[in-house]
């Protein structure tokens, strides 16, 4: 090639153009989509945008139950009928003022705010409760708590008034009021296809964009007077753990829900972050024994493995020390929450032998399920492959995808042991035995059948005077422990992690946030 | 020409129809079930049993196929599982997202790679192409999931100028939407630039050493007449058939970009319905890549008909 060319691209030339693509780079990012996050206030007056990210988007669908991508929108757009305290587990007014319980328990007489208005503008009244009470009956609504809507016949009783009654006296009626949210009974259908988000909490629906998050948007109607502060909040769908801390770490972003307890941790000890584990605590690793399936058809078995799992290497190396080991499923919020017996079963690979040899199970081979989807559940399956390796068991951990992992827990079973989450230990026992799949007394994920376990959870149920229920939480614990058919293994926490400059962040027992008093600050 | 261009429809036809048939047979081989997922967490096996029946997923897959491809259509895609959200809006949205990721990624490979590339085929100071081309290889070699992470922690964490991840559309907010764009679409880029540039000087040096070249030098042109009117020209066909096979992997590479950045495009679309079992989006997402692929098909073959009649006899 000749050199007449060569000479036209000088050194300087060279640098100046590489100067220039990279000044390009910058000056496009000069009035920023990050530096706009920097104008924060240092006292709790209205205005700002809330930027959160949460790791999956929400399924209108699936509204009326606890399902965690929902968190960040049940609260936010509607209300509840009361609020748990949570230091006293007091039901608290929100839509219901104040509430009349007569006929043995058996008849809730409510009275309704008369200043609500959805956010078309409609007034919320008696017929908004009926008609979502109704909804939860119907066969195509799933919602942990709809055994206690399946016995209640509501009707209104006056302008601002709603009779429930019940047909028989339950425990739990107040953990159905926490967690059902009162939807608008003319856009219903539109909020199941994600169409329309019509509530009356304190933020409007701006725009839904399936798939990437959505907008919400200061409702100036709000009953409740001078809130929310926020101008509005921004919900982005970032599936990958590690881009939310990215996001947070960058200003983008100033909350994130339920980050991988690793990522969290790693964001712990960083300046202008902090770590919140809700105090519900219902976030529960547990692993499920099939006890269909030999050799966890035998309880030994289910014992031995009970008794070989290493819990505090879980927590640490998995879950951060978010939490803490148990052998029983309740937060220490619950009644039934027993600290005597908490640690039943702790590591020791010896008894676990022992009982293995009894059994005549030793070598046998067991299957460890999981669902890959969700990071903590590989590591644990990890941990308590080894464990019953050690123990003197031959475990393989077979990953899954989310949509076969729950297809077999709800189908045909899985066909051994399986890694996974419950919840709803933190509130009245009654709701764990009867409406979280892996205890529900009915019919549950393990396939575990005993009128002992029926007669039980009905008494948890349905027994409504503390005293005598304390007796029925000491046998049902005593059953769980001897039978092990769900091995609780940590009781740990959603989690939320904030930028410093958020405040006043607040969640319900079934950790909807809340960010009616949220503010931004500098 | 127009008969011959009628007469390819059949066939096209008929490959999009067995290709429905395999794209839904697929799909329904996997394992799991989406009304499980759908019904949420703690459903029972009544309530997913509804659940199932109220999505038409205990119909027969005969059945199944025959709503789907009604569907399909009369232009109503539907509604996803669990989101409930219309599936047309999905798509749009995602394919919308990962046409302006690939575009601006296509701009940037442009730019960077013909810059780089003229670079290397017309300096012959060592420093300089020692330079571009350790740069070059660093692009190609380096796969997209390692640079991306790299451009997040330097230009998001440790000088936080763009925003890490996320997306906001360039017709709704042009000064914030291109911010969540540079470091994706530069990351998406970086392989593509440092192709382009590769095969961009191999073609420039072969150019430059023409004798037309030097016949405009004895005639007094200026270099820069000479390089961007008479060499670059002579340069390009082959580096534009790359162009075009770039842009068609950076459409499928989008796929891990997406992932990293957070972006809403059709590849994470895909990746969260193949995971969910969203039959009906996988499904059509599928067939819109075979329909895609198809009507590419077609043009090359109307091109190279038009360009050489003694196709259009033969057929």
């Amino acid at each position: 090639m000749s050199d007449l060319y060569s000479a036209n691209l000088s050194r300087r030339r060279f640098l100046a153009g590489s100067l220039g693509v990279g000044g390009a780079v910058l000056l496009a990012s000069c009035t920023a989509a990050v530096s706009r996050d920097k104008s924060g206030r240092s006292k709790p007056v209205q205005g700002g945008t809330l930027r959160m990210v949460q790791t999956a988007d929400i399924a209108p669908a699936t509204l009326l139950s606890q399902n965690n991508p929902n968190f960040s929108i049940c609260r936010t757009v509607f209300n509840t009928l009361t609020e748990y305290d949570h230091k006293t587990l007091d039901p608290k007014p929100s839509l219901a003022t104040h509430w009349n319980i007569s006929d043995g328990g058996k008849t809730y007489v409510l009275s309704l705010r008369d200043d609500v208005k959805y956010h078309t503008g409609r007034p919320f009244g008696p017929d908004d409760v009926v008609n979502v009470i109704d909804i939860l009956k119907q066969d195509t609504t799933s919602s942990q708590l709809k055994h206690v809507a399946a016995i209640c016949d509501a009707r209104k009783t006056g302008a601002n008034e709603v009779t429930l009654t019940f047909s028989q006296a339950v425990s739990n009626v107040f953990d159905l009021f926490e967690v059902m949210i009162v939807v608008d009974k003319e856009t219903y259908p539109d909020l199941l296809a994600g169409r329309k988000f019509i509530g009356t909490g304190p933020f409007t629906m701006q725009s839904y964009r399936p798939g990437s998050g959505y907008t919400l948007k200061r409702n100036d109607q709000y009953w409740k007077a001078g809130r929310p502060y926020l101008d509005g909040v921004e919900v982005a769908v970032v599936t990958q753990s590690s881009s939310a801390v990215s996001s947070l770490r960058s200003g983008q972003s100033q909350l994130a829900l339920d980050l991988a307890p690793l990522d969290a941790i790693g964001l712990k000890g960083s300046a202008g972050f902090q770590l919140v584990p809700s105090d519900a605590q219902d976030s529960v690793f547990y692993l499920g024994q099939n006890v269909t399936v030999p050799p966890l058809d035998k309880v030994e078995v289910r014992q031995a493995i009970a008794q070989a799992i290493d819990r505090e290497r879980i927590l640490s190396q998995v879950l951060g020390g978010i939490g803490h080991t148990s052998s029983i499923p309740w937060s220490p919020s619950s009644s039934a929450f027993d600290v005597s017996k908490r640690d039943t079963y702790r590591h020791d690979p010896a008894k676990a032998k022992q009982l293995l040899a009894t059994a005549g199970a030793s070598g046998a081979s067991v299957d460890i399920y999981y669902n890959a989807g969700f990071a903590p559940n590989a590591g644990i399956a990890e941990i308590v492959q080894f464990d019953l390796t050690s123990a003197g068991l031959k475990a393989t951990a077979k990953p899954q995808q989310a949509a076969d992992f729950f297809s077999l827990l709800s189908g045909s079973g899985i066909p051994g042991l399986f890694v996974n989450v419950h919840g709803f230990g933190q509130l009245h026992p009654a709701t764990l035995v009867k409406g979280a799949f892996p205890f529900n007394a009915r019919a549950n994920a393990e396939r575990f059948t005993s009128q002992q376990y029926s007669d039980l959870a009905t008494k948890m149920w349905t027994t409504t005077d503390q005293t005598a229920a304390k007796g029925v939480y000491a046998d049902m614990n005593d059953l769980l422990i001897k039978e092990q058919f769900v091995t609780d293994l940590v009781v740990s926490s959603h989690t939320y992690t904030i930028s410093t400059k958020l405040n006043g962040l607040a969640w319900n027992m079934f950790d909807y946030i809340n960010l009616d008093d949220a503010y931004l600050s500098t | 020409m127009i008969r011959y261009a009628i007469r390819r429809i059949p066939s096209a036809l008929l490959v999009l129809f067995l290709a429905s048939i395999a794209v839904f047979a697929l799909i329904h081989l996997a394992k799991g079930d989406p009304a499980a997922l759908a019904a949420g967490p703690d459903a029972s096996p009544a309530e997913i049993a509804a659940k199932r029946h109220q999505l038409g997923l205990d119909d027969s897959l005969a059945s199944q196929y025959l709503n789907w491809l009604r569907g399909e259509l009369t232009g109503d895609l539907g509604n996803a599982y669990i989101s409930g959200g219309s599936i047309g809006e999905l798509v749009r949205n995602g394919l919308g997202n990962t046409v302006e990721l690939t575009s601006g990624a296509v701009v940037l490979a442009l730019a960077l790679g013909g810059a780089a590339g003229m670079g290397m085929g017309v300096s012959r100071r060592r420093p300089v192409n020692a330079v571009l081309n350790a740069l070059t290889t660093l692009a190609f070699a380096v796969p997209t999931y390692v640079s991306g992470v790299l451009l997040v922690l330097v230009l998001a964490v440790i000088f936080p100028i763009l925003p890490a991840g996320g997306h906001e559309s360039l017709l709704r907010d042009p000064t914030i939407g291109v911010q969540y764009l540079i470091m994706p679409a530069l990351c998406l880029s970086l392989p593509a630039a440092a192709t382009i540039a590769r095969f961009l000087a191999t073609s420039m040096r072969q150019v430059l050493d023409e004798d037309f070249l030097a016949t405009g030098v004895a005639k007094g042109l200026k270099t820069r007449r000479l390089l961007f009117r008479h060499a670059l020209p002579n340069a390009l066909p082959p580096v534009l058939t790359i162009v075009g096979i770039q842009i068609g992997q950076m459409l499928g590479g989008a796929i891990v970009v997406e992932a990293i950045f957070a972006w809403p495009g059709v590849g994470q679309l895909l990746r969260d319905s193949v995971l969910d079992h969203e039959y009906l989006i996988v499904q059509d997402l599928l067939l819109f890549a075979v329909a895609v692929f198809i009507v590419l098909q077609m043009i090359t073959d109307l091109v190279h008909a038009y360009i050489d009649p003694r196709i259009r006899t033969e057929h």
